[in-house]
């Protein structure tokens, strides 16, 4: 990665923010991960105390985003995130437990760039997120827009 | 209104009808008896003109006789003679019609019993004159006729005559009377009963009005109770519904919300694994080095343990594996949950089908597993019929893999798939010879997870239950029938054109 990309992690299952933490620094991902584990401290810290968005201007970021949340729902993350115009630059990965056709659907519609469903096979999980964590080592982020 | 005033008011009409009957057959026989009397009325009244005229009559007569003698007596002439006897003759049965006529009211019969002596009298008297004429001897009756012989006679009889007249006067005016009263009776009644009529026919119109009117009223509210029913049975429905998708929703979270913390038991659980190596690894590398300082063994090999430590190892591995396969099988029912839900979720699209045609495909795609099983499957003619094309699909599919699953060993399977149809209702029949189903489990085999007999085939005890609520999804009924070791039947009724209106979801 050209510059240093923060990994932003919502997710609230302490646990799975556990393994796929391990798992992606498994893959020699070094990168700095904020880890949230509901989605209002993610919506604050992602657009400020003044929802703009405006903190974020001209870093790296990379969301890691979980749709089921105990206190909103990770698609209006997801939504916001893509309309706010500092942070619509920044690739946004869903990794959840739904595979529902309808949901990823829609979620690709919004924007996401990724859709990965967390399979209950561990390995294969473990599997999956090295691989993640490979995509995120050759993948370029733009910076947020100025 | 309650029944007891329904009653009462029927018991009212009926009686009323009988009473406007009653009163017409009344109002008919009295007028039919007063204008009788009016009849009897006007015959007594033309009896007394009648009588007065046969009196005045029987008067001609006698004095026409008297005329005729007179006339005879003063002349000769031989035609005075003959009126006189012509006068004579007439009188007598003039008398008698008379005194027949009076026959009824003693006081003039008597006066006419008093008259006939005095009348054959005086016709004797003018006769014995004639006679005297008739023999030269005129002198002598010219001199009775002045001496009046007889006048007294006369005048009696014209005195009994106006007697008899003024009693008959007085018939006739009490008659007439009669007669007015009668007729004046007889309209005073034609008009009373038509009172009568007038007044039962208002109250009949007035009941019939208000039992028109309740009736109408009672076919208003039956309008209102199907409208309320209808509104009730789609309140009902809705209901339903909203507790169907309430229960799909339910199941579609908590198979997600299972789903989670699986993962995590999963994922330590392999990180348990992995520690274990690592751990047994050094506890090998301390048992070695305590043992002997021997060189220190490559960490890719195989650790070698001791006895003690390398059954540690063992039951280690087994409660991990024990985990895991746990986990696995969690998986697998949960995913099956997740299925099932998202089939119900799915949007039905009738479609016309070839049931025969389906149902080879599904034959055809198992043909590898009929051969191993040493079983052939008959398709029967089928009806055609409009439904979801997948539904039937999974649920053909699904009975036929069971048939093929559940074959008795040793004995070639035989499978047939038979329809017909029935009331609207298209009716299929799956029959195989296969190891057959205890009765006492033919409902739990319809139950999600549960199966029944020997336990030796892989499955989750799903296929039936999904088979089920497709069928009953599109709007049909399924059974079974069967004994063990004897084949099952599943028989299946399905509508012929299935609209997908039953179960349209709201959403």
């Amino acid at each position: 990665m050209s510059q240093p990309v923060t990994i932003i992690m919502i997710e609230d299952d302490e646990g799975h923010a556990r393994l796929i933490e391990r798992n992606i620094r498994r893959s020699g991902v070094n990168n700095e991960i904020v880890p949230f584990s509901n989605g209002t401290a993610a919506v604050n810290y992602l657009f400020g105390s003044d929802g703009t968005g405006l903190d974020q201007k001209g870093r790296a970021l990379l969301i890691l985003l979980d749709l089921n949340l105990p206190d909103m729902s990770g698609i209006d993350i997801l939504r916001w995130v893509k309309e706010n115009r500092y942070l619509k630059t920044a690739p946004v990965v869903v990794l959840t437990t739904t595979d529902d056709s309808q949901e990823i659907k829609r979620c690709y519609e919004l924007g996401c760039n990724v859709y990965m469903t967390k399979p209950v096979n561990y390995d294969r999980f473990a599997n999956a997120i090295r691989q993640l964590g490979l995509f995120f080592s050759v993948i370029q982020v733009p910076a947020a827009a100025t | 209104m309650t029944p007891d005033a329904k009653r009462w008011r029927a018991i009212g009409q009926i009686l009323l009808l009988a009473a406007g009957l009653v009163v017409l057959t009344f109002i008919s026989a009295g007028s039919v008896h007063l204008v009788n009397r009016a009849r009897e009325d006007a015959r007594w009244v033309l009896h007394t003109v009648e009588v007065e005229n046969q009196l005045s009559l029987a008067q001609l007569q006698l004095h026409r006789a008297e005329s005729a003698q007179r006339g005879y007596l003063s002349t000769l002439l031989p035609d005075f003679h003959t009126d006189f006897e012509e006068a004579a003759s007439a009188l007598t049965p003039a008398l008698q019609r008379l005194s027949q006529l009076v026959s009824d009211t003693p006081a003039e019969k008597r006066l006419v019993d008093e008259m006939l002596p005095l009348v054959n009298q005086r016709i004797e008297e003018f006769r014995n004159t004639i006679e005297l004429a008739l023999t030269q001897r005129v002198d002598d009756a010219t001199r009775a006729v002045r001496e009046g012989i007889g006048r007294d006679a006369m005048k009696h009889i014209d005195d009994l005559a106006s007697q008899m007249r003024t009693e008959e006067d007085r018939l006739f005016v009490e008659r007439t009377t009669n007669a007015d009263r009668t007729q004046s009776l007889a309209a005073s009644m034609t008009w009373v009963g038509s009172g009568f009529v007038v007044v039962l026919a208002g109250i009949s119109i007035l009941l019939v009005r208000r039992s028109a009117r309740a009736r109408d009223d009672a076919e208003a509210l039956l309008r209102d109770n199907n409208l309320n029913l209808e509104a009730t049975i789609d309140e009902r429905t809705a209901d339903l519904r909203e507790a169907n998708d309430e229960i799909q929703r339910f199941a579609y979270i908590v198979s997600h919300d299972l789903r989670s913390p699986l993962v995590n038991i999963m994922g330590f659980t392999s990180e348990l694994e992995q520690l274990h190596a690592d751990i047994f690894k050094r506890i090998a590398t301390f048992a070695r080095a305590s043992a002997s300082p021997a060189p220190v063994v490559a960490a890719e090999t195989e650790p070698v343990l001791e006895a003690e430590d390398k059954q540690l190892a063992q039951d280690f591995s087994e409660a991990l594996e024990f985990i895991k396969s746990s986990i696995a099988k969690m998986d697998r029912l949960i995913s099956a949950i997740l299925n099932l839900t998202r089939e119900g979720r799915r949007e039905f699209e009738p479609v016309r089908i070839d049931t025969r045609e389906l149902i080879e495909g599904i034959v055809t795609t198992v043909a590898h597993q009929a051969a191993e099983a040493h079983a052939q499957i008959r398709v029967e003619p089928l009806p055609h019929i409009v439904s979801d094309r997948l539904a039937l699909e999974q649920i053909f599919s699904n009975l036929i893999d069971n048939a093929l699953k559940y074959l008795k060993p040793g004995v070639p399977g035989d499978i047939s798939i038979r329809g017909r149809t029935k009331l609207g209702f298209a009716i299929f029949e799956v029959a195989d010879n296969g190891r057959g189903i205890d009765p006492k489990d033919h409902r739990r085999i319809f139950d999600l997870f549960r199966r029944a007999g020997a336990q030796d085939k892989p499955g989750q005890g799903i296929g039936l239950a999904h088979v089920r609520a497709l069928v009953r999804r599109l709007g049909g009924t399924m059974s079974v029938s069967s004994e063990l070791h004897s084949g099952s039947t599943f028989t299946i009724t399905l509508p012929i054109k299935w609209t997908g209106s039953n179960w349209k979801r709201a959403s």
